[in-house]
């Protein structure tokens, strides 16, 4: 295998527990592959087996089946293939009773490539070398983050796994370590292999997604070809409720997206001001899986029902909402 | 592997209330206790007088130099001083369970390393604390003597040293098979229950257990006519330390009739085999269990 693939999961399997009735498949024969260069978005639900995955990745978790290889490498056989790995697994864990330099003092040793001058230049990168010789027991959630990015980033890591990484952070330290990754792809060259619950976030910085759920990866591409043709319309109707049965006959519904909260935009001439404006206990947004073509027939079959409509714009769907509906569609079909 | 060894011993020694109430507190302690004692007897003629004829005081004729240097080797033989260190031993390898630090650890190391390293390093760090302990004895006791007025021997000569470096390597390796079968029972506890309480508890449970086995082992053979069953006591830690430790003192084995059915008597190289089997089957349980473990 070429040094052109960082990561690749052969399938990949992991059951939990022992006895028939406690056990529990948390990741079902995966396969992928992340390529050298790449921002690698790995997102799922709650106990869809991110986590497991990530930690079979680092060979915290033994799998049940298949293999695990980073840079060619079989994980479980070679451990020291994971010296080029830098990674955050489920929120940074430190000892509390050590400063922030002695805990990547002692994570340093322990890969035996200690270097004091690296230490306080990571220290200072991530913006802790104020408070480096302070204990960590008294840093909040974000500093603890930060502190796991520098102990990610110690030995230089060709590649880089990283879970929830901006979990803590204040909207611009989310920006800056947003920056930062995608910074570590374009100028260095580095791998990211990153497991995010904001999926605007791994948007804005992966090329690559891999959707995992109940174990299973579900999707897998380029973002930007995940997306194409995932355009939306949104109609504001009145009644909604009819105007939802309507449409539901021919077209899918986003249901997240009828939620009255979101913003009506401005009414753009006179001749509609008239009509009944959100906020309206009848008017409402809806939200319809459909392309721009679709939006006249969409107008002339409300129309035909009796159902005013006030305005129908067309927008790309977000990897957000294309995130939800597969999971939704792929929950409903394992549930049979 | 230096590297690996700072690295625990940063771990450890910054572990301060741990390191501090669990094992410091030992050396500390004695400091504490010829300081108080001391001042008790500049400031008392009375208790001076009761000490020179008190035959458990700091008398001229039972009070060597010797002794009080290799008595304190004694505490983590016994069954007390092994259930006293259960606590440290437990933080030690508990700890990155319950802190969820293992995860940063293990990408970064060989699981194998990781674990023996942290044998060595309690190992050391115990065996440091109870030699400085040891220090602190004989030369605290020269001084509560000199306060007393008594003599303070034996006088320091070439044999006496070769005699007592002997002797104190000894007693000092005895006590370091002590630590680490009690750290291998707490390290086996806390990579079972993941947490250091859990630890502790399990490595009491096996300290007890093994103490208590003569007793169950005594009912099974009773029940079942059969002596030799009392045998397999004669295998058990306790039973071989205190074996050892009493060739090591005495020059005899600690020779017993165990519930009137058995006569146990052994030898210093059957009791030194047992232990040796003991360390090696545990260290290398712990580590083939770790090894092996899933770490969620």
């Amino acid at each position: 295998m070429s040094e052109t693939v960082a990561i690749r999961v052969e399938s990949l399997s992991k059951t939990f527990g022992r006895r028939k009735k406690r056990r529990v498949e948390a990741v079902k024969r995966i396969t992928l592959e992340v390529h050298t260069g790449q921002v690698y978005g790995f997102l799922g639900p709650n106990g869809a087996g991110k986590t497991t995955t990530i930690r079979m990745l680092l060979n915290l978790i033994h799998p049940t089946e298949g293999c695990a290889y980073i840079y060619g490498q079989n994980v479980q056989r070679n451990h020291s293939v994971l010296r080029r790995v830098g990674a955050i697994v489920e929120g940074a864990a430190f000892y509390n009773f050590l400063s922030g330099r002695r805990n990547l003092e002692v994570l340093a040793r322990t890969a035996n490539n200690y270097d004091p001058k690296r230490i306080t230049a990571l220290l200072e990168q991530v913006g802790l070398a104020g408070r480096a010789e302070h204990r960590v027991k008294g840093y909040s959630t974000g500093m603890k983050q930060r502190l796991g990015l520098a102990a990610a980033l110690l030995s230089s890591p060709d590649l880089l796994i990283l879970d929830e990484p901006t979990n803590g952070l204040d909207p611009s330290g989310m920006h800056e370590i947003r920056q930062f990754i995608r910074e570590l792809a374009d100028e260095h060259g580095k791998t990211v292999f990153l497991s995010s619950h904001l999926l605007s976030e791994v948007e804005q910085v992966c090329d690559r997604v891999a959707i995992i759920n109940l174990g299973e990866i579900v999707r897998e591409g380029a973002v930007t070809d995940l997306l194409e043709g995932k355009t939306q319309l949104r109609v504001e109707v009145s009644p909604a409720d009819k105007a939802a049965q309507v449409l539901q006959e021919h077209w899918s519904l986003s249901t997240t997206m009828t939620l009255p909260a979101i913003p009506s935009p401005p009414i753009p001439s006179p001749t509609t001001a008239a009509v009944k404006q959100p906020g309206n206990s009848n008017a409402r947004w809806l939200t319809v899986n459909a392309s721009h073509d679709d939006a006249p027939h969409i107008v002339r079959h409300l129309v035909n029902h009796d159902i005013d409509v006030f305005q129908i714009t067309s927008q790309r769907q977000s990897l957000e909402e294309y995130f939800l509906s597969v999971v939704r569609e792929e929950t409903e079909r394992a549930a049979g | 592997m230096l590297n690996l060894f700072q690295a625990e011993w940063i771990k450890i020694i910054g572990n301060r209330w741990a390191s501090g109430f669990l094992i410091w507190i030992f050396p500390v302690g004695a400091f504490g206790f010829i300081v108080i004692f001391g001042l008790i007897l500049a400031l008392s003629p009375v208790a001076r007088e009761n000490a020179r004829g008190d035959d458990t005081g700091p008398d001229a004729n039972t009070l060597q130099w010797t002794k009080q240097a290799l008595d304190v080797w004694d505490f983590p033989v016994g069954v007390m001083g092994r259930l006293i260190l259960l606590g440290l031993t437990s933080v030690v390898f508990g700890g990155e369970y319950q802190w969820q630090t293992w995860k940063n650890i293990v990408p970064r190391n060989k699981r194998i390393p990781l674990i023996l390293t942290k044998y060595c390093m309690l190992a050391l760090v115990i065996v440091l604390a109870f030699a400085l302990m040891s220090f602190i004895m004989a030369a605290g006791y020269g001084l509560l003597a000199r306060i007393v007025g008594v003599s303070y021997g034996p006088a320091l000569k070439g044999s006496v040293i070769v005699d007592f470096a002997g002797d104190y390597i000894q007693k000092a390796l005895l006590a370091l098979v002590a630590i680490i079968i009690s750290t291998a029972y707490a390290a086996l506890g806390t990579m079972i229950t993941h947490s250091i309480i859990g630890g502790v508890l399990v490595g009491m449970l096996l300290t007890y257990a093994e103490a208590l086995s003569a007793l169950g082992m005594a009912v099974i053979a009773h029940f079942l006519d059969q002596p030799v069953i009392l045998n397999l006591y004669r295998l058990t830690p306790g039973y071989n330390l205190q074996n050892v430790n009493e060739w090591l003192s005495h020059g005899q084995p600690d020779s017993a009739n165990l519930f009137d059915m058995l006569e146990v008597s052994d030898s210093l190289e059957f009791s030194a085999m047992a232990l040796a089997g003991w360390v090696i089957g545990l260290i290398a349980l712990s580590a083939y269990y770790f090894h092996r473990q899933d770490i969620t």
